[in-house]
């Protein structure tokens, strides 16, 4: 048997996780690891590997054919643009002190879409095979602009068979006419909320009578709609954390039972913000301390809440087709499925893009919607954007469920050939995907509760994560 | 149970197909020129038959109300009087028997083999070509691949002629070479579903329930064969005594060594032709011994392939694992039992075999409010 070249790392227990570039991964002791190094594997060792299809006897047999899928699988494909951000307007009624998008005020001049911006954009749309669309309306704030957004909104009804939008919404003024545009079934909102009010309050609307009209509406709007009409999202700041029991707790009443926790963004305004030393190491022991919250608060509860990045992370350990989520696939082309269009009319290939480029570091917008996409400078993004060959990724365990971040490590570094392991993608992606082994091996009841119910199976059980003894 | 052969009087040599209309039933005026050469049309009705006339009857059906057979496509055997619905125009399981033959010995097989073969290929093609818009075909046997240069023939010439059918075809997978190679990737693979069955990960277990030595290894090699012509493969197993305590154990090898299957289906037994002969050392009563189910369905899906419960009365799985049991028993072989009086979920149900023993089966089941 000719065994797949198998890379490892220690685990937090002082053990071995070994994983081939197909995904397919165990955990194992050193001795292990000497024999395997040593080209002495035991009989049981090649038994072992052969039952995991580690290896294989010859090309095309059945050992062969499977890694050659699950390989293949993992690797993305999107095929078609499905998926497209707006930003309508860049104004927003709010200030938040970490704005991200580098926001104009509310009553600022030359912040919205033209009329000939929102023909580019139709005309754009129209241009897509679909069947199917995704939009999102970003900002600024979108609702200041219903209008604009009912005029995309009646066009995709038309063209596209199906399709689906979402307001990101700070959910702060909402008169007759915006209500009427959340109501329609098609319709999704996101917003943000910090956590509990204090914290909320502290980052975002400054003023007590702000907060109190913006949980007036979240109450109004989860009143009013069904449960996965509304998702939202925390921004954490790692110097000032919120109380995270009560951050869980503040979903949970809304209904909301997915939690992305995101660290300020270090791009927009939130970059001039000093944050403390050491803060990836900081970041990553709050997420894994909120994982381990997660657990045992699932358990005492029996309501089961996850962290949708977390479970993101853990889905692509587990299976070969987790790659819906764009910010963590590989490769990760740019402007292939998805592209962002700006209150100017340019394209952007992701919203951090866009930031970036707003605040003068370097233009990464690729064409504007009269011209069409800038395929030329697509590509040159495009040769950074996955991690096959990285001289770091390649010894990594990690690599057949990571991925890369070009736009990331331009906005930190100013250039794209830092070494991994000193850049904050791939400090955070270690921690992430230690924490999701560590869980994976865990024997509590607590925990194999939680991966079933963050899998979407039944129960999970030790045979599930292979271990060789 | 619905009728699957009707008696008929037809004034002909030779077997035929003909599909049958009937426009008065729909309040429909007959218009001739509908009717294509293969068509007959309902003339008149009486309370022992239904007389259909057209380019191909006139035919007498006898013994059941035209208004179940309209749109139905039917195999007339004249000399014998019969005809065999070949497609139901309302049923979602209609299914083309080519063969009786075949070259497994299965200890559970429902339809146990037989020697003698007739080539119906030419009928079953006039028959697909007159299906209902997007109707699914099944293909079984006996084993259909026996006569795969046949089989291969006609599945291209129909997918080609009618694109809007798909095919559902059951295969031991034991007779693909490389050399098919060609041909199967020249179907349009996207509306095929290969039904495969594989008994265990032990070859030993594998090939004592088919009856034939080195089967498992022949299958094995041929699921990776499919795999690489782009085959949607749905692999059944059979849960019996002799596997359940192994379907962990196949659990882990799917996900490892099948992981292109679209769907996996553990399938409960069926009590007639060897099933019902050996029933007593088969039989896995999964009412009272689902775990090793449950384990390994939720393997597999936690690798994110999907795994189904085919055949399983609802009442008989834990409410967890109940829609992941859609209702597979056939409409024509299904019953339900004096217990599912009231059963909140009778409608999303496939109840259960209609042969299934009454006092031989599951140790728990009954309506469930």
């Amino acid at each position: 048997m000719k065994v797949w070249p198998l890379k490892f790392r220690e685990m937090s227990d002082g053990s071995m996780l070994f994983a081939d570039d197909a995904g397919g991964f165990f955990k194992a002791g050193e001795g292990f690891l000497d024999r395997y190094a040593t080209d002495n594997l035991s009989a049981a060792d090649r038994m072992f590997l052969k039952e995991g299809s580690h290896g294989f006897e010859r090309e095309h047999d059945l050992p062969w054919t499977s890694f050659a899928y699950r390989w293949t699988r993992r690797q993305s494909r999107p095929r078609k643009m499905n998926y497209v951000i707006l930003v309508p307007t860049l104004r927003c009624n709010l200030a938040c002190g970490y704005c991200q998008v580098s926001r104009a005020p509310e009553k600022a001049r030359g912040f919205d879409w033209s009329d000939e911006t929102l023909g580019g954009v139709l005309s754009f749309l129209n241009g897509l095979e679909g069947p199917d669309i995704k939009i999102e309306f970003q900002g600024g704030e979108p609702l200041l602009r219903v209008d604009l957004l009912e005029a995309v909104r009646d066009f995709c009804r038309e063209k596209f068979s199906q399709s689906q939008f979402v307001v990101c919404t700070n959910l702060q003024r909402l008169d007759a006419r915006a209500w009427a545009f959340l109501d329609a079934d098609d319709t999704f909102i996101s917003t943000s909320l910090d956590g509990d009010r204090q914290t909320h309050e502290r980052q975002r609307t400054h003023d007590g009578a702000v907060t109190d009209a913006f949980f007036r509406n979240l109450g109004a709007a989860v009143a009013r709609y069904s449960e996965g009409k509304i998702s939202a999202l925390p921004t954490v700041d790692v110097a000032n954390p919120p109380n995270f029991d009560v951050l869980l707790d503040s979903y949970e009443r809304y209904g909301i039972r997915s939690v992305y926790l995101r660290p300020i963004n270090h791009q927009g305004f939130a970059r001039k913000l000093h944050q403390g030393d050491e803060i990836l190491a900081r970041w990553n022991r709050l997420h894994s301390e909120f994982i381990d919250l997660l657990i045992a608060r699932n358990h005492r509860t029996g309501r089961f809440m996850e962290e949708y990045y977390f479970s993101q992370c853990l889905k692509r350990v587990l299976r070969f087709d987790a790659d819906n989520h764009v910010d963590i696939r590989n490769p990760n082309f740019f402007a292939a499925d998805y592209v962002v269009i700006d209150h100017d009319g340019l394209f952007y290939p992701t919203d951090e893009a866009r930031m970036l480029s707003r605040i003068g570091r370097i233009d990464l917008s690729i064409g504007d919607v009269a011209t069409g996409i800038d395929r030329a400078k697509v590509d040159v993004l495009n040769s950074g954007a996955f991690n096959h060959f990285d001289p770091d990724c390649i010894h990594c365990a990690y690599q057949p469920f990571c991925g890369t971040d070009v736009v990331d490590d331009i906005s930190r570094y100013g250039r794209v050939d830092i070494p991994r392991p000193d850049t904050w993608f791939c400090g955070r992606h270690l921690a992430l995907f230690d924490k999701v082994f560590e869980v994976l091996y865990r024997k509590d009841e607590p925990a194999r509760a939680s991966l079933a119910a963050w899998l979407g199976v039944v129960a999970w059980d030790d045979g599930m994560a292979p271990v060789h003894s | 149970m619905i009728p699957l052969r009707v008696k008929v009087e037809a004034n002909a040599e030779q077997p035929f197909v003909v599909r049958l209309r009937s426009f008065e039933a729909n309040g429909r005026q007959r218009e001739p020129e509908q009717l294509n050469p293969f068509e007959v049309s309902l003339e008149r009705a009486d309370p022992e038959g239904a007389d259909y006339t057209g380019e191909g009857g006139p035919i007498r059906v006898l013994g059941i109300d035209p208004s179940e057979l309209d749109g139905d496509v039917l195999l007339v055997n004249p000399r014998r009087g019969t005809a065999d619905r070949l497609i139901r125009s309302t049923s979602s399981h209609n299914t083309f028997l080519v063969t009786e033959r075949c070259d497994q010995v299965c200890v559970m097989c429902s339809q146990p083999p037989k020697k003698h073969h007739v080539d119906l290929f030419p009928y079953f093609e006039t028959a697909a070509l007159l299906a209902p818009e997007g109707a699914t075909i099944g293909i079984s046997g006996g084993e259909p691949t026996l006569f795969k240069e046949q089989l291969f023939a006609f599945l291209k010439r129909v997918l080609a002629a009618r694109p809007d059918l798909s095919f559902h075809i059951l295969t031991n997978g034991q007779h693909f070479e490389e050399d098919d190679w060609q041909t199967m990737a020249g179907l349009d693979q996207s509306r095929i579903v290969w039904g495969v069955p594989l008994y265990s990960h032990d070859p030993a277990i594998h090939d004592q329930v088919v009856g034939k030595p080195g089967a498992q290894e022949k299958l094995l090699e041929n699921l990776a064969f499919l795999c690489r012509v782009g085959a949607a493969i749905e692999l059944r197993t059979v849960l019996m005594q002799p596997n359940a305590p192994g379907l962990p154990g196949l659990a882990r090898f799917i996900t490892t060594m099948l992981p292109f299957v679209q769907t996996w289906a553990i399938m409960q037994t069926e009590n007639i032709g060897y099933g019902r002969m050996n029933w007593k050392t088969l039989f896995y009563d999964s009412s009272q011994g689902f775990d090793v189910v449950g384990r390994a369905i939720d393997f597999v899906r936690s690798r994110g392939i999907d795994a189904r419960l085919y055949n399983f009365p609802l009442c008989t799985v834990p409410e967890a694992y109940r829609r992941l049991a859609p209702a597979t028993i056939s409409d024509w072989k299904r019953a339900y039992r004096e217990e599912c009086e009231g059963c909140s979920l009778k409608a999303e149900c496939g109840g259960f075999f209609e042969w299934h023993p009454r006092d031989h089966g599951y140790g728990r089941l009954g309506a469930v409010q």
